[in-house]
């Protein structure tokens, strides 16, 4: 019995998947990524997509692709590009997790022979990416409802990002306070770090160079 | 009866860390949760986008107190996928022990936490004593006693120690044998029994659907494991099958939740002897020995637009990391780090899980699902 999912199984798992997902026509772009680093540079299927055609694209992925995971909803924002300025990756998983069968009354656990898997049973990586032109209020819509594992995970994107979730119940604060001022999200770039944009960490590690603002004035 | 909200938490047994449970009562049953999280957020994302590559690696050791190895080692792999570094084969088996005996070691400690919240106070106890053979096994790796700062972009810090195997075997010999006290003493135990058994069910497929992954799915009667399904390392070379419960229709309960992870020390430890066994000799432990190429070459390779992600089987789920280049602009720093935490998504799902059973049965449900909140608040 193999021991593991192999390059190929996901090779033609993914390569079948991007094919169906060009039914979608010019709103979704799909592809077939590969791992870069480690040793298995396995197959993934990334995705581009308009971000008013998600739900229906996420709605499929569940009912026809069985997804059943959602791993990340993230954001990103490119404050230098106007024209994407603000970026949602969302990673789903295929996990082929199922109830334990009942055969007379008794539970039997599942032990998946991962040798024979194929199709819409071989576990896959998704990377799912859509951008939205430069706005003040980002917003694409809420996948929470399909998987609820991107309830809290939008949240999140919220509360850090900024990118709201059309949709969404009960979006609130879940790791900034609760009173943080409206429309404060650390993540968005025009909140800096000291150290961020500039080489001083490595020039001058010790700080010698930094001086006091007020140094060279008559005190 | 009217039905009130109590607070449990901040500073309570039950949070294993600080956070607040919002539990809403009729009596003496649960009728709805919310928790609150954030009480410890350190804004790592923020801190990693003004760190380079390898100055996030201590950062992710602070994720967990209880797992570094495992978070840094999510991360380094997830930088490896972006900047396009193998790593020599000695390298990954070392990694491999360092990730399972951490593995070992946050099982121990979260079973050293669970048995006093189920009123067994004698389990911290043994438990960890076991820890601190882990912990004394992981310290001649990385140096220290908690945050090891272990990988790097490309390797490992440095190769094992002389007579590192031969305490390794000998430790995990002895902790093979010692697992069997853990189960003779809970398995036999009734307070055990009776708090553990019959409360939390959880069922597989909602589980998956709400987020939870790892030893929690597993002991609902899957064996998914993300060590074969999204596979990396050396796992394939081992001698190992992914341990998994036989629940009840209901789904499993905390009992199933506690034989689970025990089985996984088990099986982690087996991995460990198997691959001290099978390691390759030498002493490359390095992609391109004394070459500080790497992170020279970062800027270029982790162009604008480049990103590199990776699924990790942590002790308590699947956990991942998404990092986006930014490019010459950016030097050596990544862009944007994301960090996908198993127990930030398994909390809410936890909670939900407790709904109709006693507000007695809290510290035993929430408890089986290992909460740590270093990693949740991030």
């Amino acid at each position: 019995m193999a021991k593991e999912i192999t390059a190929e199984q996901v090779l033609s798992a993914a390569t079948e998947l991007v094919n169906d997902v060009s039914d979608f026509g010019d709103a979704v772009n799909a592809e077939v990524r590969h791992h870069t680093g480690g040793r298995r540079k396995h197959a993934y299927v990334y995705i581009e997509v308009v971000a008013s055609e998600w739900r229906e694209l996420a709605l499929w992925l569940k009912k026809s692709k069985s997804v059943d995971y959602c791993s990340m909803v993230t954001g990103i924002h490119w404050p230098e590009n106007a024209d994407a300025a603000w970026q949602v990756v969302v990673h789903l998983l295929r996990t082929g997790v199922v109830n334990p069968p009942v055969v007379n009354k008794r539970v039997h656990e599942t032990k998946v022979d991962v040798g024979a898997l194929s199709g819409n049973s071989v576990p896959m990586e998704f990377e799912i990416s859509m951008t939205i032109p430069d706005t003040r209020e980002p917003c694409v819509p809420s996948v929470a409802d399909i998987w609820v594992g991107a309830d809290w995970n939008e949240k999140e994107t919220w509360d850090l990002v900024g990118i709201d979730f059309e949709g969404h119940v009960g979006m609130r604060r879940v790791l900034l306070p609760h009173d943080s001022p409206t429309g404060y999200h650390p993540l968005q770039k025009q909140h800096k770090l000291r150290y961020q944009e500039f080489n001083e960490m490595y020039d001058d590690p010790q700080g010698f160079g930094r001086k006091p603002e007020d140094s060279g004035r008559v005190k | 009866m009217a039905e009130m909200w109590i607070s449990m938490g901040p500073q309570h047994p039950m949070t294993h860390g600080l956070w607040t449970l919002k539990v809403k009562i009729d009596g003496e049953t649960v009728v709805d949760t919310e928790p609150d999280l954030g009480y410890i957020h350190r804004g790592v994302e923020k801190i990693c986008e003004a760190r380079d590559f390898t100055q996030i690696i201590p950062y992710c050791d602070r994720l967990c107190y209880a797992s570094a190895n495992t978070w840094s080692h999510a991360y380094i792999y997830a930088a490896e996928d972006l900047l396009e570094v193998e790593v020599p084969e000695r390298a990954e088996y070392i990694r491999m022990v360092a990730v399972e005996l951490q593995r070992i070691a946050s099982h121990l400690m979260w079973l050293g936490a669970y048995c006093p919240d189920v009123g067994n106070l004698t389990g911290m106890v043994w438990c960890l004593r076991e820890r601190e053979m882990m912990m004394d096994l992981m310290q001649e790796l990385g140096g220290s006693r908690m945050h090891y700062n272990f990988p790097r972009v490309g390797g490992v810090k440095r190769d094992l120690p002389i007579g590192f195997a031969m305490r390794c075997r000998a430790k995990l010999k002895l902790f093979l044998d010692r697992i069997q006290e853990y189960e003779a003493l809970l398995d036999e135990s009734t307070i055990f029994l009776v708090r553990t058994q019959g409360v939390g069910y959880a069922k597989a497929e909602e589980m998956i659907n709400h987020g939870v992954s790892g030893p929690n799915v597993r002991a609902a009667g899957h064996n998914y494991d993300v060590r074969w399904a999204h596979p990396y390392s050396v796992y394939d070379e081992l001698d190992w099958e992914p341990s998994v419960e036989r629940p009840s229709i209901k789904g499993s309960d905390c009992y199933d939740r506690y034989r689970v992870r025990v089985e996984e020390m088990r099986q982690s430890a087996l991995m460990i002897l198997d691959g001290l066994d099978k390691m390759p000799g030498g002493s490359e432990t390095y992609h391109e020995p004394g070459d500080p190429a790497i992170l020279a070459k970062a800027p270029a390779r982790a162009a604008e637009g480049q990103t590199g992600h990776h699924h990790f089987e942590d002790s308590r789920g699947e956990s991942m990391f998404y990092l986006a280049g930014g490019g010459e602009g950016r030097g050596k720093h990544p862009y944007r780090v994301s960090i996908r935490s198993p127990m930030f998504i398994t909390i809410p799902y936890a909670a939900k899980c407790m709904i109709g059973y006693k507000i007695a049965d809290i510290p035993a449900i929430m408890g089986s699902f290992d909460p740590c909140i270093g990693e949740t608040d991030r």
